[in-house]
């Protein structure tokens, strides 16, 4: 209660202050408002690239080019120089911005979209290259000859003002304010656009597509496997993280009044890295205060202790002291502080995500009270229930795969596979290791592409559909090795799996119409009343992480469940579980096919689970499909026990099943 | 000059270059085929290496034209000790900035990284100041066309034209004896391989991993005394332009694979020197940047192969 009721008087309280100090400052005869504006644009940077680096987790190290590509939109669209026709009337600084902002993310775009297929030190260094590319083509472009033998079709073509840059810009224009004489109109300028970002900002990453960014960060193929699409949620990362460089930089050309390529070098794009990292990647409250503390560091302590070190070395009569500059060590501190944060607090100081798992070798925790109640008919969750009721079968089985056959170089790893999952039914799949199972399911569900074959789900083809696409169509799957969203929260993890059933763009997330606020009240009584199901009530704010094993597993399922699936793919569920957890875990598919008529392929090596509860079963071993049927055909198959069961097979679950 | 003596003479300029590059982009690849680590600070250790073997040479008090017994006993020497020095510090690099973060995520040893390199460039900034600062003239310059051949051709082959190429080839040579035929060779190639199994057979992964970047950085240190001989000028940003281009030698070659990386660094060292004569020098490096980018993005296993066959 009292925090609650503190809260809005700490947010009067800030206001109250950031609105009086400019006048604070002229009173006292500070003169530091210029200083802190400057500090306020690198701020607003440093929060465009902890979308990309913090939320969606792709290092950029080339951020200044969006920097620059701001401040140049603006200077050559509102700047004599070059002739634009845009200079001089009192509105085209509020039409600029805009324009910037719009060049800015274009080029996010133009710059991301080779880099999606790279892996994350590749797309590093690639989104450096673009950062060294920018600066050396302005230079270059402000003189352009072109000269082929001695015909010059062009000659001392000037684009972009070159090496001198652009110098004047033009100002904004608002009746009555003083732009041209007074930094403090500047103040609040970038103040309104800097809060106007941090509000767009918070309320992105509180949407699902900041929930999409936070899940490709932390597992890039569990995500696409849950409906995410990678493409298009990094495109997004790097199109908004450069849009709101794009203000940045228009404000900060027309501010300074001039710009030069020498702005915008790699060293900007560190120091603004240095912010987020110091802050805290993915933690908006940590990027400002490390923004903050990093301009503070290069403005005042550097210059403050060379003069304080100085005066103390003409007392001491040490001439290295006295004329000691410690602002040329400032690329020193910055990449020391690069190093020692990552090495002594990876998560920087306002942050808690990004750091990574521990090894997850702890997996098996005898003592953990992990046995969870058996599941019950009355906690489905109706909305569930709803769908299931809607599906209109389209075909007799609901997942038709005929003559699969996937090659990895010499190995055919499936060959000619036919399998049927007729509606509602429970089918096991089965084999030893290697024998192609996982790679079923990683065709099915489009992960890999098979060389010759048909899948068709509901009467449509699945073959060449990505992974996202697969989840729309509604096939779901969990991972034989957990893959949850680790540094994500479980019911954020249940709610990426809604994600492709739920509609926001970028304008509905920031601006929250009431469809928006709807969907995401009913997205997220959905997770809960899923979560509740699996039996994780109460751990909903917990990370993923540090969930005991079992629960792990538990709510890899929830989270497949919330795709709302018509198929689910299991895959060895019941991998580490103890006879009794399994036992449970067979309860719940058994109560989700009953119902909620909804159909299960099932990779599985406990024998109790797979026989007790799929109608039919289909055994590979390498690749190849050696027998199907039903459960009890298949135990007494020659081939299967020679291939997989072994001999002893039949005596030992008949021994197992009389005595319990 | 004619303009396929242009090409010639362009083209033994590449070379030259080529070999000092190859020197670095062996460095990054072999710390990337072991740790999986883009070390950034790499090309800043190369530019120490100039600057070091500057300091072995005033120590010992060689700043004019090395002569006769000089070229067999000091130049030696100072390559070892420049190498020594180099590889020393890599080592320490790796000991204080990456090892920490073995088991954390992939970009932050490549963020410490970056880090290290802008420590190590305002270091040299500072002990060198921001001018470029000339390297005595200590290798002999004679033109082997015209003295020693009596060809009077519009073409410049030097002495040190020799020295790079006699430097380079036998320290290439001995890395791949090194690699291929000694048990720390075995070593390595099975860390590169699969760090936990090679673990598990007995072998000490972090001796391993201590002993490439000491190798790097002797290869890189040796790269800078040979940069400063042959050009008589260093500066402290050097590093970071040559780093990036050795790093697209690497990438073009296949990252991780140590002939692909020498084959890459001439390659790069070619394109270099063509772009600078026929297009501008102005935008070389936005050409090596592209390339870059566009092999990273089309073939990020290098213009090689699928796989990189030998992988350290």
């Amino acid at each position: 209660m009292t925090v609650n009721a503190r809260r809005p008087l700490g947010w009067a309280a800030l206001v109250a202050a950031l609105v009086a100090y400019p006048f604070v400052d002229r009173v006292l005869g500070f003169q530091t408002v210029h200083a802190v504006s400057d500090g306020m644009i690198y701020v607003l940077l440093a929060l465009g690239l902890n979308i990309v680096v913090g939320y969606a987790g792709l290092l950029d190290l080339g951020y200044a080019a969006f920097f620059a590509i701001g401040a140049y939109s603006m200077g050559l669209l509102n700047s004599p120089v070059l002739g634009s026709p845009l200079y001089g009337h009192a509105w085209s600084f509020w039409v600029c911005i805009w324009i910037a902002a719009a060049v800015s993310a274009l080029l996010g775009v133009a710059i991301g979209a080779p880099t999606l297929r790279v892996r994350g030190d590749y797309l590093a260094i690639i989104t450096l290259g673009f950062g060294e590319i920018i600066p050396v083509a302005i230079r270059n472009l402000g003189d352009v000859t072109i000269e082929i033998g001695s015909w010059r079709p062009i000659e001392r073509l000037n684009l972009t003002g070159g090496e001198n840059g652009v110098n004047p810009v033009g100002r904004p224009y608002l009746p009555g304010v003083p732009f041209e004489t007074d930094p403090v109109p500047w103040y609040f300028l970038i103040l309104v656009i800097g809060a106007a970002s941090l509000w767009a900002m918070n309320r992105l990453r509180d949407s699902r597509l900041g929930r999409a960014w936070m899940a490709i960060r932390e597992d890039e193929t569990a995500a696409d496997c849950m409906g995410v699409n990678p493409i298009s949620t990094k495109l997004l990362a790097f199109a908004l993280g450069a849009s709101f460089s794009g203000f940045a930089g228009s404000v900060y050309a027309a501010k300074l009044q001039a710009i030069t390529p020498g702005a915008f070098e790699f060293q900007v794009s560190i120091m603004l890295l240095c912010m987020v990292v110091l802050g805290g990647a993915g933690s908006l409250k940590g990027v400002i205060l490390g923004g903050m503390l990093i301009t503070l560091f290069d403005r005042v302590v550097l210059t403050q202790t060379t003069f304080m070190v100085r005066a103390l070395g003409r007392t001491l009569g040490v001439s290295a002291l006295a004329t000691a500059d410690l602002t040329l060590w400032r690329w020193f501190f910055f990449g020391l502080g690069l190093v020692l944060v990552m090495v002594l607090r990876p998560q920087g100081l306002g942050g808690r995500r990004l750091s990574p798992a521990p090894i997850a070798d702890d997996a098996e925790d005898p003592t953990s009270p992990d046995v969870a109640s058996a599941p019950r008919v009355d906690a489905i969750p109706g909305w569930l229930r709803e769908r299931a009721r809607g599906g209109v079968a389209a075909s007799p089985a609901i997942l038709d795969v005929r003559g699969v056959t996937k090659r990895f170089g010499g190995v055919i790893a499936l060959n000619e596979i036919d399998l049927v999952v007729p509606h509602g039914a429970i089918i096991g799949l089965i084999g030893p290791n290697g024998a192609g199972k996982t790679t079923f399911f990683n065709v099915v569900t489009g992960l890999v592409r098979p060389d010759a074959g048909r899948i068709t789900f509901d009467g449509a083809n699945l073959v060449g559909l990505r992974p996202n696409a697969v989840v729309a169509r509604g096939i779901a799957r969990t991972f034989q090795s957990i893959r949850l969203f680790q540094n994500m929260t479980v019911l954020e993890n249940a709610l990426v799996g809604e994600h492709c059933r739920l509609a926001a763009t970028v304008p509905g997330a920031v601006l929250r119409p009431p469809a928006v606020i709807a969907e995401e009240a009913r997205a997220h009584a959905r997770a809960r009343e899923l979560l509740e199901f699996v039996g994780l009530g109460g751990k909903e704010h917990e990370l993923a992480r540090n969930l005991p094993y079992g629960d792990q597993r538990r709510l890899e399922i929830a989270r497949a469940l919330a795709t709302e699936p018509r198929l689910l793919l299991l895959d060895e569920p019941s991998a580490g579980m103890n006879p009794r957890e399994a036992e449970t875990l067979t309860d719940l598919i058994g109560l989700l096919r009953r119902e909620l008529a909804l159909s299960v392929l099932l990779i599985e090596h406990h024998m109790e689970v797979v026989m007790g509860i799929s109608d039919r079963i289909t055994v590979l071993d390498y690749g190849t499909r050696i027998a199907e049927g039903p459960p009890a055909a298949i135990q007494r198959d020659a081939r299967v026990i020679e291939a997989y069961l072994g001999t002893g097979y039949e005596q030992d679950l008949a021994s197992r099943t009389s005595a319990s | 000059m004619a303009w396929w003596e242009v090409l010639v003479q362009q083209t033994i300029n590449g070379l030259t270059r080529g070999a000092v590059f190859a020197l670095i982009a062996l460095g990054y690849t072999m710390v990337y085929g072991i740790i999986e680590l883009i070390n950034f600070a790499h090309g800043d250790v190369f530019m120490l290496g100039l600057f070091v073997s500057l300091a072995w040479f005033t120590l010992l008090g060689a700043t004019q034209t090395l002569t006769g017994w000089q070229l067999v006993t000091v130049l030696p020497l100072v390559f070892l000790l420049t190498m020594l020095t180099t590889a020393v510090l890599n080592v320490a690099i790796d000991r204080a900035a990456y090892r920490p973060l073995r088991r954390s995520t992939r970009l932050a040893p490549l963020i410490t990284a970056i880090g290290v390199s802008f420590m190590l460039e305002n270091v040299a900034l500072l002990w060198k100041g921001p001018a470029p600062i000339a390297y005595p003239d200590v290798f002999p310059s004679v033109d082997i066309l015209r003295e020693w051949f009596g060809v009077d051709s519009a073409i410049f082959v030097t002495t040190k034209d020799l020295l790079v190429v006699g430097a380079t080839i036998p320290l290439m040579l001995a890395l791949h004896y090194f690699v291929s035929r000694t048990t720390w060779g075995k070593a390595m190639r099975a860390t590169a391989q699969d760090r936990e199994t090679a673990e598990a057979m007995g072998i000490n992964v972090e001796r391993t991993i201590l002993m490439t970047f000491f190798i790097g950085g002797a290869l890189a240190g040796a790269a800078g005394l040979i940069q400063g001989m042959y050009y008589n000028i260093g500066q402290w940003w050097m590093g970071y332009q040559a780093g990036l281009r050795a790093f697209t030698a690497a990438v073009l070659g296949g990252i991780g694979n140590m002939a692909g990386a020498a084959l890459g660094g001439f390659f790069i060292g070619f394109l270099s020197a063509w772009s600078d004569q026929y297009i501008s020098a102005r935008w070389t490096n936005a050409i090596v940047f592209a390339i870059l980018i566009l092999v990273l993005v089309f073939r990020p296993h290098g213009l090689m192969g699928e796989r990189t066959p030998e992988k350290v």
